[in-house]
């Protein structure tokens, strides 16, 4: 009876933490080509993944009983691809009525259920880092996700223990959001510098204001604590260095603007988004240690991204700056291997460099290189595998593996992987709905208050 | 409309009072205007009747009295008293009134005054904008709100409903909540009881701040942590006011303190299992007292909800297949979804039917998932009411009887309209069962409450009677549908929103057409415009709401119907014809 009744008990703690913990698995991936990325590459090597991890790697490695094998013969396995910036799985993108809106997250607001986590697993992509859009100078937080589709608890997809980002904007998104459609600062690129230097002077007196406070508070039972804001919490936690500015940029001179910003603030870790003109300032970069997440070959969809060159990410490379390949898109994230190729013809960068530029190198920019993307013993069993080298441009996606579970598989890849359906609307609307989510969604959500704005301005003149 | 109802029944017992007294309306309708004669009495018995006193517990056969508005005596050998005006219940069934969770009964829906530009141009900086664009009016009481005669009153009260958690409307944070009855003659007649809960919602403000989801949750956070060092302040501050400066006042981070000391639960509204999630992750990091309404998509959400373990009033509102004219169209979900292959793999460009008969599958079993989420709430032990918010109560009693279908025992659902709704908001010590000393809150009908056949009779809402007339309506729509109507030409459009009245304007010509209006900036294209009877629908794709679909019953040169905005609800839209059609 007692015995029933302890059983009892670990079933229902079982279910209990169960809710919280995530779903990890053991496989065994058997004589494929691995690339390793920080290790070169390994011929008929088998890879051993217990409970989520990468427990073994070698050739002819013992199959531990009742763990599944996967045959990778004649097939190319590398680290699962990490997106340094990305706007999939989320409800909102752009908080775009502030030019500081620290105080929001995406985080906040995950979305599991998106479709597009499927299609960007099926490009071999199991980590991303979803950011807030690009219409605030000092924008919301982001949140670094694993590609964990099929789970609807958006806990789930957390990185846990991923450090915390946050997204800076320079240039011409703010100053037409704001500027032009607000009427507000910043009106231009010195206005950017100003309300970044203007926020982070405010979040110091907030924390002068707490810590004169606490110290009062050990001698005066009635001290009054000054006024709670959230906003400048999170800005003072960027001044303590306990969280990574992600800043969308172009121009090299206003990539050195935040350089000197930062300099005068003592904060030391950055990453330069899109970073156009990165290649222009590339030793300065490397002198401060700063990083930068690029594209292959996108440019000219506004004024400020002319002056741009292929070359950009092997200069950055070579220079030795961090350097990473992102998507900004849920169409280009299913093909970044494709991106990382283009740096072979253009720089002339090595296999594993190019590589680098979709795995350990974005893991770096977003603090997680001790858990994801390399293959090594020890790390998360985050993997993708591809029918031939993944830098080729014949090569499929077959799998792509999360924590130890198969996420994607092209051999069983129905027709419909949604993990909800909207249950009134037409059949054929959702169809065609799904032929919209291509678009880029830097600047999601603020055309109607650009427009209620503009109005605005009409009125006033 | 009701009104004069009551002023001609009025009339008729001024009337016919001393002349025959059979003849005579029943009394207890209270007197339009207070000069006039009382009712005779307010004394009833019903007899005869089957009697459920609370789920699962019945007397075949039995007498209910009820005095000044309260339950006097239930029971088999219950005396009718002398003064008691008498209803013969044989065949009739008494159940205990139904308890809606959380509505905006009787809260009629704002109209902005004067011009929405006026309005506008006062937001100098939408970062900032003034509480009440924001959507922070926490410091509203809804007992201001309420209007006797809104129409939506007797729509409820038709279906079975005496009580009601009110809450005003708006957007993320609308004020505090109210218990009424369903019935009265002012607003201070119809309150129960004030001050039961502040309510909230994920509702974003409209081109200000917060304009997102993650910015009201953000928001949230702010108010509540800045209400609590107020009131931390303001406690230091009444212990001993020397030597402090005393503490700010605003209405909004006041509404805050009864909910930080406890007192004052926040009723939550949300919409799908995503809000579910983010609203208690807000509690988890807050700590607040929380009531959670809607939960349309918590069978995603169960385990979480379980260890929450706090209060849940499940919408009534249940999906409705789309229009629908081919074959598959006419075969009920349970068939559709059988239909239904989770590995179908085919090439769309080639097998477009195949493909569409399978999504049509998935959809048709994806909605009974919402049909049996009040089941599923039972099954795993989740205590929960009803809430009528969104619901169209004429489809109220027919939802019920499809969630019973999928598995909820109709017990369970007669609880959670009932004693459950009741316990959930503390008042089952008065109301939620038909037991002696209980408000008069009655529903009488002509057999088992959840039989299609089944007709509601009376409903008496604190031993006021109301009785339920059948309602004619459908030969109008008939009458409608025959005759054809042509949406071409150009309309007038106002929709109500929870903003207040925003004009439209719609342009069809033929096949196609263009919507546009005041509050954005381009026309857009209408699609997927069908015309059907009387029957328009289309829908636009914006880029604030995603797909808005809107659907028009029209009428000559009139037409009205609803406008569905994700994330807002379906908003009353009416037009007029301005131009055409082209003859």
């Amino acid at each position: 009876m007692l015995r029933v009744y302890l059983l009892a008990c670990c079933l229902l703690l079982g279910l209990t933490t169960g809710a919280h913990a995530q779903r990890k698995g053991d496989l065994f991936i058997r004589n494929g080509t691995v690339l390793t990325v920080t290790n070169g590459t390994l011929k008929n090597t088998d890879i051993l993944i217990r409970n989520g991890k990468i427990a073994a790697i070698g050739q002819n490695l013992k199959v531990p009983e009742g763990v599944e094998v996967i045959d990778a013969t004649g097939m190319y396995v590398m680290p699962g691809i990490i997106d340094a910036h990305s706007h999939i799985a989320i409800s909102n993108v752009n908080e775009a009525t502030n030019p500081v809106t620290a105080e929001v997250s995406v985080g906040d607001v995950l979305n599991p259920y998106d479709i597009r986590i499927y299609r960007a697993l099926a490009g071999g992509v199991t980590v991303s880092h979803v950011m807030h859009g690009s219409a605030n100078v000092i924008g919301g937080q982001n949140e670094t996700i694993k590609h964990r589709y099929g789970e609807t608890d958006p806990d789930a997809l957390r990185m846990e223990g991923a450090p915390r980002t946050i997204k800076f904007a320079l240039g011409e998104n703010p100053t037409r959001v704001h500027g032009r459609g607000h009427n507000v600062p910043p009106l231009s690129r010195m206005g950017v510098e100003f309300i970044i230097r203007d926020a982070f002077h405010k979040a110091q007196r907030y924390m002068e204001a707490w810590e004169r406070y606490e110290q009062e508070r050990k001698r005066n039972p009635r001290a009054v604590p000054p006024a709670y804001n959230e906003r400048l919490e999170v800005l003072a936690d960027i001044l303590r260095g306990n969280i990574l500015i992600h800043a969308h940029s172009y121009r090299a001179d206003e990539i050195l603007m935040l350089l000197r910003v930062l300099k005068d603030f003592g904060i030391q870790r950055v990453v330069f988004q899109h970073a156009n003109e990165a290649f222009k300032v590339a030793p300065e970069l490397a002198a401060f240690g700063a990083m930068a997440s690029v594209f292959a070959d996108w440019w000219a969809y506004k004024f400020e991204v002319y002056y741009s060159t292929a070359y950009n990410a092997a200069i950055l490379t070579r220079n030795g700056v961090i350097t990473s390949i992102n998507s900004d898109s849920p169409e280009l994230n299913r093909h970044l291997y494709h991106e990382a190729a283009k740096t072979l013809k253009y720089g002339g960068l090595t296999e594993d460099e190019a590589l680098a530029l979709i795995t350990i190198n974005p893991a770096r920019q977003l603090g997680i290189e001790d858990r994801v993307g390399s293959i090594e013993v020890g790390k998360d069993a985050d993997l993708a595998i591809f029918s031939a080298h993944p830098l080729s441009i014949y090569t499929v996606c077959k799998k792509t593996i999360v924590d130890g579970i198969v996420r994607f598989d092209a051999d069983r890849d129905p027709d419909d992987m949604r993990l909800r359906v909207d249950p009134e609307r037409p059949v054929e609307l959702a169809i065609r709905w799904g032929d919209r989510q291509h678009g880029h969604r830097c600047l999601e959500g603020i055309d109607l208050i650009e427009f209620l704005t503009e109005t605005l301005q009409s009125e006033w003149q | 409309m009701r009104l004069r109802c009551f002023a001609f029944t009025g009339f008729l017992l001024l009337v016919a009072l001393p002349l025959d007294l059979s003849a005579q309306q029943p009394p207890g309708q209270q007197a339009p205007n207070r000069n006039d004669i009382p009712t005779i009495t307010r004394t009833y018995a019903i007899t005869n009747a089957r009697i459920v006193v609370a789920p699962g517990q019945e007397i075949p056969r039995g007498t209910v009295v009820l005095r000044n508005g309260v339950i006097e005596a239930v029971g088999l050998d219950v005396p009718v008293p002398s003064d008691a005006w008498v209803l013969e219940g044989d065949s009739l069934v008494v159940y205990a009134g139904f308890i809606d969770g959380l509505s905006h009964v009787g809260v009629p829906a704002p109209r902005r005054q004067g011009n929405q530009n006026e309005q506008r141009r006062r937001v100098r900086n939408p970062g900032d904008p003034p509480p009440e664009r924001a959507g922070l009016t926490p410091e509203r009481d809804v007992r201001t709100l309420l209007k006797a005669d809104d129409a939506s009153i007797e729509k409820l009260r038709r279906v079975g409903f005496t009580m009601a958690h009110v809450v005003p409307r708006g957007r993320m944070l609308p004020g505090q909540g109210a218990l009424i009855f369903l019935r009265g003659q002012t607003p201070a007649e119809m309150v129960y009881q004030g001050e039961v809960s502040l309510f909230a919602q994920l509702e974003p403000a409209q081109g200000v701040y917060p304009a997102t989801d993650m910015a009201v949750l953000a928001r949230f956070r702010q108010l509540y942590r800045e209400a609590a060092r107020r009131r931390q302040h303001a406690t230091l501050y009444a212990s001993d006011p020397r030597g402090l400066e005393p503490p700010p006042y605003d209405p909004v981070h006041a509404a805050f303190f009864p909910v930080l000391e406890k007192r004052l639960p926040v009723f939550f509204y949300t919409e799908d299992a995503l809000d579910i999630h983010r609203v208690l992750a807000l509690q988890q990091q807050l700590d607040f007292p929380l009531r959670l309404a809607g939960l349309a998509g918590s069978f995603d959400v169960l385990e979480k909800l379980k260890q929450a373990n706090i209060p849940l009033f499940l919408t009534l509102d249940l999906p409705e297949a789309p229009k629908d004219t081919s074959k598959l169209g006419k075969l009920p979900d349970d068939s559709l979804a059988a239909r239904h292959n989770t590995y179908l793999h085919v090439s769309s460009y080639r097998d477009v039917p195949a493909e569409i008969e399978n999504l049509k599958a998935r959809q048709a079993k994806e909605r009974i998932k919402y049909y049996k989420t009040a089941a599923r709430l039972h099954e795993a032990g989740l205590r929960f009411g009803f809430s009528t918010r969104g619901a169209d109560p004429d489809k109220i009693l027919g939802n019920l009887r499809t969630m019973i279908q999928y598995g909820l025992p109709e017990e369970a659902a007669l609880a959670a309209l009932t004693i459950d709704a009741a316990r959930l908001l503390g008042i089952d010590r008065a109301a939620g069962t038909v037991e002696a000393g209980k408000l008069a809150n009655l529903v009488v009908t002509t057999g088992p409450l959840f039989d299609e056949k089944t007709r509601i009779r009376y409903v008496f809402v604190a031993g006021e009677l109301f009785k339920i007339k059948e309602q004619a309506r459908r030969s109008r729509t008939r009458e409608a549908a025959t005759t054809p109507a042509r949406a071409e030409g150009t309309w007038s459009c106002t929709v109500d929103s929870p903003d207040g009245a925003i004009d439209t304007t719609l342009r069809i010509e033929g096949q196609s057409g263009t919507l546009s209006s005041s509050v954005m900036p381009e026309e857009l294209p209408l699609e997927d415009l069908t015309m059907e009877g009387a029957q328009l629908t289309f829908s636009v794709m914006t880029n604030a709401y995603g797909r808005v679909e809107a659907r028009l019953t029209l009428s000559g040169e009139a037409a009205e119907g609803t406008i569905d905005v994700p994330g807002v609800g379906a908003l009353p839209i009416r037009c007029t014809r301005t131009s055409g059609p082209e003859r």
